[in-house]
């Protein structure tokens, strides 16, 4: 991570929502490369790219005052920015199929409490947990994650049917869970 | 919790479909649907914010890559316009308009101006204009990036004032927190100056200023040495910020 500490980077975006024009600055000499490196690797052309970074900084200069709010380290808030941004912009261009059923409600305000404590406890890291998954499918999911890959895209790398593809990584993200609250 | 079967397996379908999001594997459409549930659904939110935080660690995949210079260029052109870097005063714009002394058009426009801002002072001072002002009382709650400090910020339009009061604090330092106004995400905060540290942390707004604050504004603090910034823009961390909602 060449994305300085993260007391820098919180720093200055902290400033950003204040509408401070030279630590936007700053952030973007700090933050540019990296967050440029994920708009490549996912939309695959660089002027594509250079677009999308350019909304990913106007995106963070206007959404700079929620990250007080959020919990996230600050470079992976970044991250997750140029990541949603990219992917957004991806599955624009190349439509894929829709996955969640019908019947998938919206807002389900009553949740037990108990679930909710449940969440609070310190995720592990995952690296452990990869190595517990078999090798291929291992790397679905992290090439799903690094380049933004769809079900299909991701079945014609691997050479297997798209419902292969569906469950193997439906599967690895439920052992990651398991393994990871463990 | 009446029915733990069922709502085990919402959690597996939830921490299924949150892993998809934060994989990126899904559609347009389907995106879209889990964006507007986050919003709505705060444990749903903190299932898709774990996902997040345990693939942050695929990240280091990402090498540096160094943009070409004309992108923040263009980004400073998008959000500031053209004249990125160049804030231009008044006089310098009034001088660049040429011969500007002579020109009936400024004296008249000053006339109107200072008859303009007479109006609004009366207007605010007597509250005749009473009905731009927001009915209800604004309240925002302002976090800290390190937890360690929340505040509370509650303005009352009637009177001008807003109370400022400090949740769970730090023990003193000798600095300053001064509170910030940012009206929009095109603006310069404004300094509502340092917060009391003492009472019940109630800050008057300048009459000047209260037509400026109303929802979707957003409040910041920043740490500053003992007295205030020195330059009149924020020059420490903010350790807190939020924006202002009617209150419910």
């Amino acid at each position: 991570m060449s994305l300085g500490t993260d007391t820098d980077i919180a720093a200055l975006i902290g400033r950003v929502a204040l509408r401070d024009r030279a630590a936007l600055s700053s952030l973007y000499a700090a933050a540019s490369p990296k967050l440029f490196a994920v708009c490549l690797r996912i939309l695959k052309d660089r002027s594509d790219a250079e677009d999308a970074l350019q909304e990913v900084f106007v995106k963070i200069w206007h959404r700079a005052d929620q990250f007080a709010l959020s919990t996230t380290s600050p470079a992976g808030w970044l991250v997750t920015i140029a990541r949603n941004h990219s992917i957004d912009v991806l599955r624009a261009r190349k439509p894929v199929a829709d996955n969640i059923e019908d019947n998938f409600d919206l807002a389900d305000t009553a949740r037990d409490p108990e679930a909710e404590t449940v969440l609070k406890g310190e995720g592990r890291r995952i690296d452990r947990c990869m190595e517990e998954l078999d090798s291929d499918r291992a790397v679905a999911v992290r090439s799903a994650y690094v380049e933004g890959l769809s079900y299909q895209e991701l079945a014609d790398r691997f050479n297997v049917p798209l419902n292969t593809m569906r469950t193997w990584l439906r599967r690895s993200l439920l052992k990651l869970r398991e393994c990871l609250d463990r | 919790m009446s029915r733990p079967e069922q709502s085990e397996g919402d959690r597996s379908r939830d921490e299924l479909l949150a892993g998809e999001y934060v994989l990126g594997v899904l559609s347009q459409a389907d995106r879209a649907r889990v964006e507007a549930r986050l919003r709505q659904d705060k444990t749903f939110a903190r299932i898709v914010a774990r996902w997040q935080e345990n693939l942050a660690d695929f990240n280091g995949d990402y090498m540096d890559e160094t943009p070409p210079d004309a992108v923040f260029s263009r980004i400073e052109a998008r959000l500031f316009g053209p004249q990125p870097g160049q804030q231009k005063s008044v006089a310098q714009e009034l001088a660049a308009a040429g011969s500007w002394w002579n020109s009936l058009l400024l004296w008249r426009s000053l006339t109107f101006a200072s008859l303009a801002l007479l109006v609004t002072y009366v207007s605010l001072q007597s509250g005749w204009i009473g009905a731009r002002e927001p009915a209800t009382p604004l309240v925002a709650q302002m976090s800290s990036t390190t937890g360690n400090i929340n505040l509370l910020a509650q303005y009352d339009a009637g009177s001008g004032q807003l109370k400022v009061t400090p949740v769970a604090s730090k023990p003193n330092e000798p600095r300053s927190l001064e509170l910030w106004l940012v009206p929009d995400s095109t603006s310069l905060p404004i300094s509502l100056g340092v917060l009391p540290e003492a009472g019940d942390g109630s800050v008057e707004i300048p009459a000047a200023l209260r037509a400026k604050v109303r929802e979707g504004v957003t409040f910041a603090v920043s740490l500053e040495p003992f007295g205030g910034s020195p330059t009149g823009q924020a020059t420490g961390p903010v350790i807190a910020a939020g924006q202002a909602a009617a209150q419910k």
